[in-house]
């Protein structure tokens, strides 16, 4: 289809056809090998289990007693909501506390700015695994092991989400702030209604990022409800489990892992337009 | 919020004092939030790691000080060290791989093809899948009845393979974070401003020259960024090895990396100040590498 158009634009040299189509052979070879296996695991979860260790793209006969399993015997329902929460949570106070701070850090001027900032750079190589230990103590200390607070509340906003927006602030000409300034706009109102609708591109890919980070998140998780929060389980934590107890049941895995890939692709869908825009609002801008 | 909005308004002029002081305190105001998180969840447990890694603490809290013992426990311990290597050994191929992989479709992407909002799609798509869905379908795709094996006509366990588990993860990591990267190479491709490209095009430069001699040195802030934040993300690889291994590390500890390690020593048999010296010595590690990764990069500006 590509190709197609590719060879339809007129007014081009032989050489320069031939070159588009190797290009486009080349991304839809790469497009297929990055597609087949999700492509591979749909169809699965509609095997029988029998027929699961054939290998072959259809499934003879087609039956939905893989999903049945998923639904029945685990509360995968349950764990869309618990996932569903945290992201929404964490990814919002991330957006606004890594946005203001990276807004600060970029432009205003405060003693210690430097000091604060090499803070944030130091914060950002801490690893989870070295502050495990520390945190754990800590949130078993306040009781907050096995309930969402305590996950919140270690994750309300990264040093990677604050030197990201500080970044970009950094990239954003000072004239409109000073034109938001000299119409009497504070430094709040300049931020909310000036800098951050500019650092469009920014917040969509920060958004992306975290919500697909929380979603995902594996580790804490683990650590936090792993040890009998059955209740406070995620998408991810149910998913472990089920592998974990179904070695081979190849169908019902494949079915849990489409449970747990599907709402997050349907929101990158949805917020794939939002960033195409932005990157084209960049682009106008410069 | 709605305080400093109302106390911040630009004064007349000739009160520059003021203005100064309010700016000043607004930026506090803005930081506070996140310096306090920083301070409490990252700064502090820093230390308390190290504290804690100096006794025998158990899941019901500190029992003695235990001097440099766990220390010269992981010193001794074989276990910790091949932890360490595939750690390490996993890092030092997975990130160029990805890194290479995720500029190549990056700049592919950006040429100005048709369809380019399709194939951007299509490669960031693996990334989006969780750790734990990807490395659930690799299972089956990588195990001896797989895909994998049909199209090759091999009969190897890939995860289970002693020589092979710890690949297969490099592998299955390349495949799913380049996409991820191509979306930071992209996002500073688009920033560089399209007149450098016009002067070379002048100049009558070919396309590699172009990339190798304007492209690749000012996606240098990218360069840095992504090889920092990949590098430590690599060095905490512990998903897709708990996964494949049952949450053991095997086989014969192939895929026992340093954070398994950790992770294991704590809530497998409650040695939470081994634990806490294991992740002393993961710091250090990262700490190192971050360092070297700096100075042969290049320097990156902290000031504004």
């Amino acid at each position: 289809m590509a190709v197609a158009a590719a060879q339809a634009i007129p007014g081009k040299p032989r050489s320069w056809i031939a070159k588009r189509a190797v290009i486009y052979v080349l991304l839809l070879a790469v497009a297929c090998l990055f597609f087949v296996p999700f492509l591979w695991t749909i169809t699965t979860s509609f095997k029988s289990l029998p027929d699961s260790v054939h290998v072959t793209l259809w499934p003879h006969p087609w039956t939905t007693s893989a999903w049945h399993t998923v639904w029945s015997q685990y509360d995968f329902k349950l764990y869309l909501r618990n996932s569903l929460f945290l992201a929404v949570v964490v990814t919002a106070a991330n957006m606004f506390l890594a946005g203001l701070g990276g807004y600060a850090f970029a432009r205003l001027r405060f003693p210690g700015r430097e000091l604060l900032f090499l803070l944030v750079l130091g914060t950002l190589m801490i690893p989870d695994q070295l502050r495990l230990i520390p945190v754990f103590v800590l949130l078993t200390n306040w009781h907050l092991i096995g309930n969402f607070s305590g996950y919140i509340l270690i994750n309300l906003v990264t040093a990677t989400n604050l030197f990201f927006m500080r970044q970009y602030f950094l990239t954003i000409p000072k004239d409109y702030e000073e034109a938001a300034r000299l119409d009497g706009a504070g430094y709040f109102k300049t931020f909310w209604r000036v800098m951050l609708p500019l650092a469009g591109p920014a917040i969509a890919a920060l958004t992306i990022l975290q919500f697909q980070g929380t979603w995902n998140d594996f580790f804490w998780p683990l650590i936090l409800f792993g040890q009998g929060s059955t209740g406070h389980y995620t998408v991810q934590l149910g998913l472990a489990e089920f592998v974990l107890t179904y070695q081979t049941n190849w169908p019902a895995l494949m079915a849990g892992s489409v449970i747990a890939i599907l709402p997050i692709l349907a929101i990158f869908i949805a917020f794939q337009r939002y960033f195409i825009a932005g990157v084209a609002a960049a682009g106008v801008k410069g | 919020m709605a305080v400093a909005t109302d106390t911040t308004r630009v004064p007349a002029a000739g009160s520059r004092f003021g203005s100064r002081a309010r700016e000043g305190l607004t930026g506090y105001l803005f930081v506070l939030a996140p310096m306090a998180i920083f301070g409490i969840f990252f700064l502090y447990p820093f230390g308390y790691a190290i504290y804690i890694s100096f006794f025998d603490w158990g899941i019901l809290g500190k029992n003695h000080g235990v001097g440099f013992h766990n220390y010269s426990l992981l010193w001794h311990d074989s276990t910790f060290h091949t932890a360490i290597k595939n750690t390490l050994e996993y890092t030092l191929v997975v990130v160029p791989l990805e890194m290479a992989l995720g500029l190549s479709v990056a700049l592919i992407v950006n040429a100005g093809i048709r369809g380019r909002t399709f194939f951007r799609a299509a490669f960031y798509f693996p990334s989006l899948a969780s750790s734990v869905a990807i490395t659930t379908i690799a299972i089956y795709m990588l195990s001896a009845d797989g895909l994998l094996n049909s199209i090759i006509g091999g009969h190897r366990s890939w995860f289970t393979d002693e020589k092979t588990a710890l690949w297969s993860i490099v592998g299955l990591n390349a495949w799913t974070t380049s996409g991820t990267i191509m979306l930071f190479y992209l996002a500073a491709l688009q920033a560089i401003p399209t007149d450098v490209y016009e002067a070379a095009a002048l100049d009558a430069a070919s396309a590699w020259r172009t990339f190798r001699k304007i492209t690749f040195p000012l996606l240098r802030p990218a360069h840095f960024f992504v090889l920092v934040v990949f590098g430590i993300g690599a060095l905490k690889i512990f998903d897709q090895a708990f996964l494949v291994s049952g949450g053991r590390g095997g086989p014969n500890y192939a895929t026992y990396t340093a954070v398994l390690y950790i992770y294991l020593k704590a809530f497998g048999s409650y040695q939470f100040g081994l634990a806490a010296a294991a992740g002393v010595v993961l710091f250090v590690v990262i700490f190192l590498l971050t360092l070297a990764q700096r100075a042969t990069v290049g320097r990156y500006e902290v000031g504004g």
